[in-house]
This record gives C-alpha cells, structure tokens and sequence, in this order.
C-alpha cells in the first residue's frame, strides 16, 4: 500500500458538531486509538474504529479455508481492498483560531471531504499544554468506553512530553477534579494510564 | 393489495406434484441422451452432412470437435489479468414528458499473481439526444425508437465497447480474459429491420470485435461471454438429428404436431444435463458452433463457438468468437481462467459479479434518478408533466 503524503489519512464523510468520521485513504491504515488528529481547525481524538464492507448490503465472508496465509487471502482476490474500508470516529477536542488553540466545541463541524491528518508531535505538545479536552471527551456519546479513550489519548500524547511523568499526574490530578463524584471511573482510567509499558 | 400467498400456495402444490411425476420420464430422456452422445456407431461426418441439410424446428449446433470429448483443466498461467464489464439500464419511461435513458456500465480489471491489484469503476451516461433516442434508415427515413430491447442490445454494445478500453489501456505482458455477462449473440435483433442491425450489430457488437482481435497482435487477449445455468439446448438438438430415422431430417413434413417423433424420446433434456452427466469438476465439453441465424448472417470471423464447463455442481455455457476459439492458447486461457474466476467467487466468475455490483441501478436509485430529473426541470421553471397513470401509481389512495 502505497503512504500518503504529508500526514493525511482519511477524509470526512460524517461530520456533526461533537463527532466526526473520516474514511482512511488505504486499508486497515488507521490513526492508533486515542490519536490527535486534526481536519481544518478543528481538533479531534480518535474515539472509535472499524473496517467494513464499502456497502452496507454487502458482508464480507470467511475466505481463508484453503489459504495458506491470511496474506494469501488478499493476494487471491485483490478486489478486497477495494470493496472494504476502514474508517474512525473522532470526537472533537478543540479547534484552532487565529493560530490558538481553543478547547471547546467549534462554531461550525467539520466539512464533509475534508482531509484528515495526524497531528505532528509539536501540534501534540502544544494541545496538550491544556487539559480542557479531557473535560470534552469525558461528556462526550461515543460508543467506545470513555475511560478507555481517555487513557489512550494520554498514552499516545505523553509520549511527546518531555516529561512525560509530570504529565501524567497532572492529567490525573485534572480527572480526579472533573470525576470527583465518580471515585470508580477514576481509579479506572488511573489504572490504565500507570500501565503504559 | 399484496398478493394472495394463499391462493398461490395449492397451485404451486400441485406444479411441485406434476414435476415430481415427470421425473422417471426425465431420467429415461436422459439416459437416451447420454446413450447417443456416446454412441460409436455415430459417423461424425455422415452427422455433420445430415445436419447441414435437415430442415428442423429447432436450432441445431454445428459439430467442430466432436460430441462426448472431454478436455481437463488447463494449468493456470502465474500472472493474468481479468477484466469484465456488466451494465444496467433506466429505460425510457413514456410516463415523463422528458425523453431518455441511462446506461450504467460497471467495470473491473483484476490482476492476480505476483503483483495482485484491482480497479473498479462505474460509468452512468445519460442519453438525452435525438440521435440516441431513434436509430434511422440512412435512406428512407425509417424510424425505430431505442428502448426496450433495442436498448438492452445498445447496453450490450456498450458492455462490450468498455471492455475494449480496458483491455486497450492494459500493459500487454500479462495475459488477459476479458469477461461478459451472458451470450455474444444479439438474438434480440433478429425482429428488427436491416437499418437497426447494420447500427447495433456491424457498426457496434462486431466492431468491439473487431477491436478485440486486433489487440492481439501485441498481447493474449481472450473474449468470453458466461452463461450461468444456461437453458440451450443446441447440442441435444444434434442428437435428436442423429436418432431421426429419416435421411433428410424434416419436421413439418415428416413428423407434422399430431405425428408422433422418434426424437421424443428426448424430450425435456437439456445441454446441461447432458454435461453434469459426462464433465466432471473443471472439465469442458467439445467446442460447438452456434447456428443462429443472426451469427451465420454477420459475424463472419467472429463466429460464436460454444463449450459446456462444469464448475462445481453446475454447468456453465462459454461462447468465444471463433478466433479465440480456433487459437488453443486463447481456448486453454479462456478454459482455465473461467475456472479459476468460478472458484474465486463461490461459483460465479468473480469479475462478473464485481463488475455487476459496480453496474446495478436499484429501485430506489430509479427512484433517486426521476426526482433528480423532475427537481431539476423544476429548477429550470419547466413543467413537468407525468400521466395520469403514472401519478395513480406514485401517490396510492383509498
């Protein structure tokens, strides 16, 4: 599969003012759970991912029987990269204006077609110099456990800080103060944040 | 109101039991069938020559390689390509004051070996213009309306031109199958006058031909057309031919409606019970040629051969023009990939049916299209008038 060029994976196909999904330009080549990604100003986590049939009357069926490798299962019928895709759902964290960062809901969602790209390390480090985002994506409706979502966008962006340790207690000082009625989501996504290798 | 299942279901009770009663007779034709096809004392040549001058009711498939042969499979080349158009149509709706018709041609290049890859396109085109819309004598005038199945021979013109382009557009070293849905003759043409024929047939069907041929000057390039569980029955009719006692075989004559026939014995088999019979698993039957009228009259060098190929637990009919069929290599590639196709795609070529899902038009897509042409006439404050039986249909009331 042939890399897209300057960051941009996928491109939007459902846009609402919370949420958006975008449809990744190569198969199975997806921004990792919890990811930073960005399409026009606005900011998004990755908040869920699936690959499906390209048409929803058509469902994909086991191939493999005979296969002597799950590769072999591509290279025998080609036609499968294209008749599948692989999409994610990100929920909107922030947008930018006039080169800053704001990490509320932007005025308007994003545009259908619009390209999505994986934020750079610097885009990173600087949206995560706020913790804003995490009080948006703990009220947000996506279908994956918030909890799982929230540590794997700190995972993901703690490994830009530079002080990474640092950056974890103060994003579980911040949970802590957004959870404080709800002792058990906290502990569960302290939980999955002290187990990042 | 929906239809009345429980009226229907003692009248389909009773067309199971009527089946179910013809069945011994079904195996004895059968195994007439089978005795014949097999039948040494059968000379080949004395066949062909009463063949040519019986005058039969039916249509009857010439001989070219004999009638019980067998031939297995043959090895699959490492790296091929195949490519297949399918397409679907909108036809005229004479309900609408807006005249014309949409034809959509799904296309699909599939290249296995050691650089798979695929593409997969549609191609909808909207054909509004006077000279789309009726076919005319260059002469006299003559006028003949294109819909119905003027229009599904024009779509088939079209199939067929899309897979020239692709087939053009392909680098030539990998040899390439190019597929079509159904059969290579445009039967539907026969009814028409000359002018219709000379537009859809020479100057559109054997043209692509004529394209297709010609691209095989730099590369193997095999054309095919595959019919799924096909009803013919061209190749029984040369066995009735051969059981016919009479040495000039003439059916009005000799064996008038009311006149019992010594072919009767025949009765209700079909080529491809023939074929299940005696194929086993990727087999293919002797090559025939077709006798239809319309190919004997026009195809010249793209005379349609046909052979049987058993695929699984079915028999599939492939016509290829006579130059594929005349040239082993393309035979054995065309014999081979079909095969292969079949076993990719759970028993159906597989680039057919991708390049059918590329094609079809929907009922809600039919739907989508009328109101896009009549919000669009709205747009351009021009009225647009649909009949009244059109409407009563649209809008249902009590």
């Amino acid at each position: 599969m042939s890399k897209t060029t300057n960051n941009k994976i996928a491109e939007v196909i459902e846009a609402s003012t919370a949420q958006f999904t975008a449809q990744c330009y190569e198969l199975y080549e997806m921004p990792p759970l919890g990811a930073l990604v960005k399409t026009g100003d606005i900011f998004g986590v990755v908040a869920n991912e699936e690959t499906t049939g390209m048409e929803p009357g058509r469902k994909p069926i086991a191939r493999g029987k005979d296969a002597a490798t799950e590769e072999a299962v591509y290279k025998d019928s080609p036609q499968l990269k294209k008749l599948l895709r692989s999409t994610f759902t990100a929920a909107v964290v922030g947008y930018c204006k006039d080169g800053k960062i704001h990490q509320y809901l932007p005025p308007q969602p994003a545009k259908i077609h619009a390209f999505v790209y994986l934020c750079q390390p610097e885009e990173v480090d600087e949206f995560s110099k706020s913790f804003s985002w995490l009080n948006i994506l703990i009220n947000s409706a996506i279908s994956v456990p918030t909890e799982e979502v929230i540590a794997a966008s700190l995972r993901q962006m703690s490994r830009v800080r530079e002080d990474s340790h640092s950056f974890m207690v103060a994003a579980g000082k911040e949970i802590a103060n957004i959870l404080a009625s709800n002792i058990a989501r906290v502990k569960n996504i302290l939980e999955k944040i002290r187990h990042d290798g | 109101m929906s239809l009345d299942l429980t009226a229907v279901a003692a009248q389909v009770i009773n067309m199971i039991s009527g089946l179910k009663g013809k069945r011994a007779e079904q195996a004895q034709h059968l195994q007439n069938a089978l005795t014949t096809l097999s039948d040494t004392a059968i000379d080949l040549e004395d066949l062909k020559k009463k063949i040519k001058a019986a005058k039969t009711t039916w249509l009857v498939a010439e001989i070219y390689e004999g009638l019980n042969q067998r031939y297995p499979l043959p090895p699959l080349p490492p790296d091929f390509t195949v490519i297949a158009a399918d397409g679907s149509h909108i036809d005229v709706d004479r309900h609408q004051n807006t005249h014309c018709y949409l034809i959509n041609i799904g296309s699909v290049v599939l290249t296995y070996g050691s650089q798979p890859d695929a593409a997969l396109a549609s191609d909808p085109h909207l054909y509004a213009d006077d000279k789309d819309l009726v076919l005319t004598h260059p002469t006299n005038g003559r006028e003949q309306a294109v819909e119905g199945n003027i229009l599904g021979a024009k779509r088939s013109v079209e199939e067929c031109k899309a897979l020239v382009a692709l087939a053009a557009s392909l680098p030539p070293q990998n040899p390439i199958l190019a597929l079509l849905d159904g059969t290579l003759i445009l039967w539907g043409l026969e009814a028409f006058p000359d002018f219709v024929t000379d537009a859809l047939l020479i100057n559109g069907m054997l043209k692509c031909l004529d394209a297709m041929k010609k691209l095989n000057k730099d590369r193997r390039l095999a054309l095919a057309s595959y019919i799924s569980y096909p009803r013919t029955t061209d190749v029984l009719n040369v066995l009735r031919v051969a059981v016919c006692p009479n040495d000039i075989p003439d059916c009005d004559k000799q064996c008038p409606p009311a006149h019992g026939r010594d072919c009767a014995g025949l009765n209700g088999v079909r080529d491809r019970d023939i074929f299940m019979d005696l194929l086993e698993d990727g087999e293919r039957s002797a090559l025939f040629i077709s006798p239809s009228k319309i190919v004997k009259e026009y195809y010249g060098d793209h005379k349609v051969y046909f052979f049987y190929l058993r695929v699984g637990d079915e028999i599939a009919r492939v016509e290829i023009p006579q130059w594929a069929a005349e040239n082993k290599d393309l035979l054995n590639l065309t014999h081979t990939l079909i095969y292969d196709q079949c076993q990719r795609g759970q028993g159906y070529p597989v680039a057919l049916s991708e390049a059918h899902e590329q094609a079809v038009v929907t009922g809600g897509d039919r739907e989508n299209f009328r109101e896009l042409v009549e919000s669009t006439l709205t747009g351009e404050h021009l009225a647009s008038v649909t009949s009244g039986k059109s409407l009563s249909k649209r809008t249902r009331w009590v």
